[in-house]
Parts: structure tokens; sequence; C-alpha cells
């Protein structure tokens, strides 16, 4: 676990401010590429508490997967009054959306090694103790919740796939 | 020095602007966006639950994760609903969509 104040206010700031914007920017695109930042911004502090996984996994699903559909639906929701969706602002949101994903890419690479933070005795990144409870979690104490999650992830892209086949 | 309230706040205010935009927002991605603000709030209190208070077995971690599956499910069906919705109002105002 990360304790630095200065980085944990740096990251609650980032995340008070962009959600305050995607919550009062009128354009919706603006809105979602300040989603992005609340969103990685909660992955950082994930990180700082110290459970890395948890903070790779929100980077990958709602830094990058839920913009990215929520764009998509934008863009095939066809073109409203207020949000002028074109295909210039999916370039530029695919574009944003990838860079910061690379920049937290490196910063999480770079915080991994050894000859940076671990000299310091800052990071103790992937600790066995972590990783074997994260296992004993998920295949033992909870099991049976892992499965009724992946089944019902099954069930929602099997079914949204047939009920999309019908023509609807 | 960062305490566990400190992140127990953060991931209060989060949740309550989630909230507030829900409530509060016209366009239905923004009210989806904010669904899933209150999600990554209920999130941060599971980590910080987890970090501080349990610091053997990690529970919190591993509901968070869950947390992450279920929000997922949920915005791919919202999203869909929302999908049909418009095809049929041609808007994305939320109160037009007051009748399914």
């Amino acid at each position: 676990m990360i304790s630095n104040p200065v980085l944990f206010y740096i990251a609650s700031f980032i995340l008070i401010v962009f959600a305050f914007l995607t919550m009062f920017l009128k354009n919706i695109i603006y809105s979602l590429l300040s989603s992005v930042m609340v969103f990685f911004s909660a992955g950082l502090l994930f990180y700082f508490l110290g459970s890395e996984y948890n903070a790779i996994i929100q980077a990958a699903i709602y830094g990058f997967a839920v913009p990215i559909i929520i764009g998509l639906s934008i863009m095939f929701g066809g073109k409203c009054s207020k949000c002028e969706f074109t295909l210039k602002y999916a370039t530029i949101l695919a574009s944003l959306i990838f860079c910061l994903g690379f920049v937290y890419v490196i910063m999480m690479s770079v915080s991994m090694l050894p000859e940076t933070f671990n000299i310091v005795g800052l990071v103790k990144s992937n600790s066995y103790e972590v990783i074997s409870s994260f296992a004993k979690g998920i295949f033992i104490n909870y099991v049976w919740a892992f499965e009724l999650v992946s089944l019902l992830l099954t069930v929602v892209i099997a079914g949204l796939t047939m009920y999309r086949k019908k023509g609807v | 020095m960062v305490g566990m309230y400190h992140y127990l706040f953060l991931g209060l205010f989060l949740f309550v602007v989630g909230l507030l935009g829900s409530m509060l927002a016209k366009n239905v991605i923004k009210v989806l966006i904010a669904i899933e603000f209150m999600l990554t709030g209920i999130n941060i209190n599971f980590v910080t639950f987890g970090t501080f208070c349990d610091g053997v077995n990690f529970h919190g971690y591993i509901i968070a994760l869950f947390y992450v599956g279920i929000g997922a499910v949920e915005l791919a069906v919202a999203l869909f609903i929302f999908y049909l919705m418009y095809q049929k109002k041609k808007s994305n105002n939320i109160e037009k969509y007051s009748e399914l």
C-alpha cells in the first residue's frame, strides 16, 4: 500500500474534478472522456490501496471496454440534436482512450520494476499473500458466486446475440 | 498520512455524484455513466475495507471483482434496451422513455 498524501490528493483531485465535469458538460463525448479519467483515477486509487489486480481490472474494463461500448452506442444511436458525433470525434475518442491506457500501462510496469520504487520500500507489488488470497477467495470461498457471474455473462452475451439475430 | 476515512469519503463522494447524476441527468448515456460511478464508488469502499480491515483474506478485493463483472453485464443490457428504445423514440432524452 502507498500512503503518500501527495499522490492520493492528486488522484482525488482528478477524480473529483472529472466526476463533476462528466455530469455538467453538455457534449456527451466530452462527458464520456471525463468519465474515462474518473475510472482511471479510481484504478490509481486501487493501486495505492495495494490491490494491483483490481486496478488492472478497473483500467481494462472501465477504462477501455466500457467507454468504447458507450462510444459505439452513441455512434450507432444516430445523430441526435445535442450530440453531434462524427467520425472525427470517434477517432479522437479512440486515440485518447488508447493514449491514456498506454500511459497507465507504462506507469504500472515502471512501478513494478524492482529497481524503481521498491528500493525505497514504497510498493510491495504482486505479493504472494495477495495472489494467494485472491485464488483462495475466487476458487474456494466464493466459487459459486464466481460461477454464477460467469454464467450471467454467458447468458447475457448469448441472449443479446440471439435477440439481434431475430432482427430486432 | 492517508487513512481509511480519506478513501471512504472519496468513495462516498463518487457514489453521491453518481446518485445525483442518475436522478438529474436527462441524457440516457449520462445516466448509465452515473450508475457506473456509483458502482465505482462502492468498489472503492470495498477495496478500502479489504485493505484496512481485512489484511488476511482480502474479501473486499474479491467482492469488488464481482461488482465489476456485474457492472459490465448491467451496462450491456442497459445499452441494448437504450438502443431498442432509441429506435422507437428517436431521442436520447430520458423523459421520453417513460413508456416502455
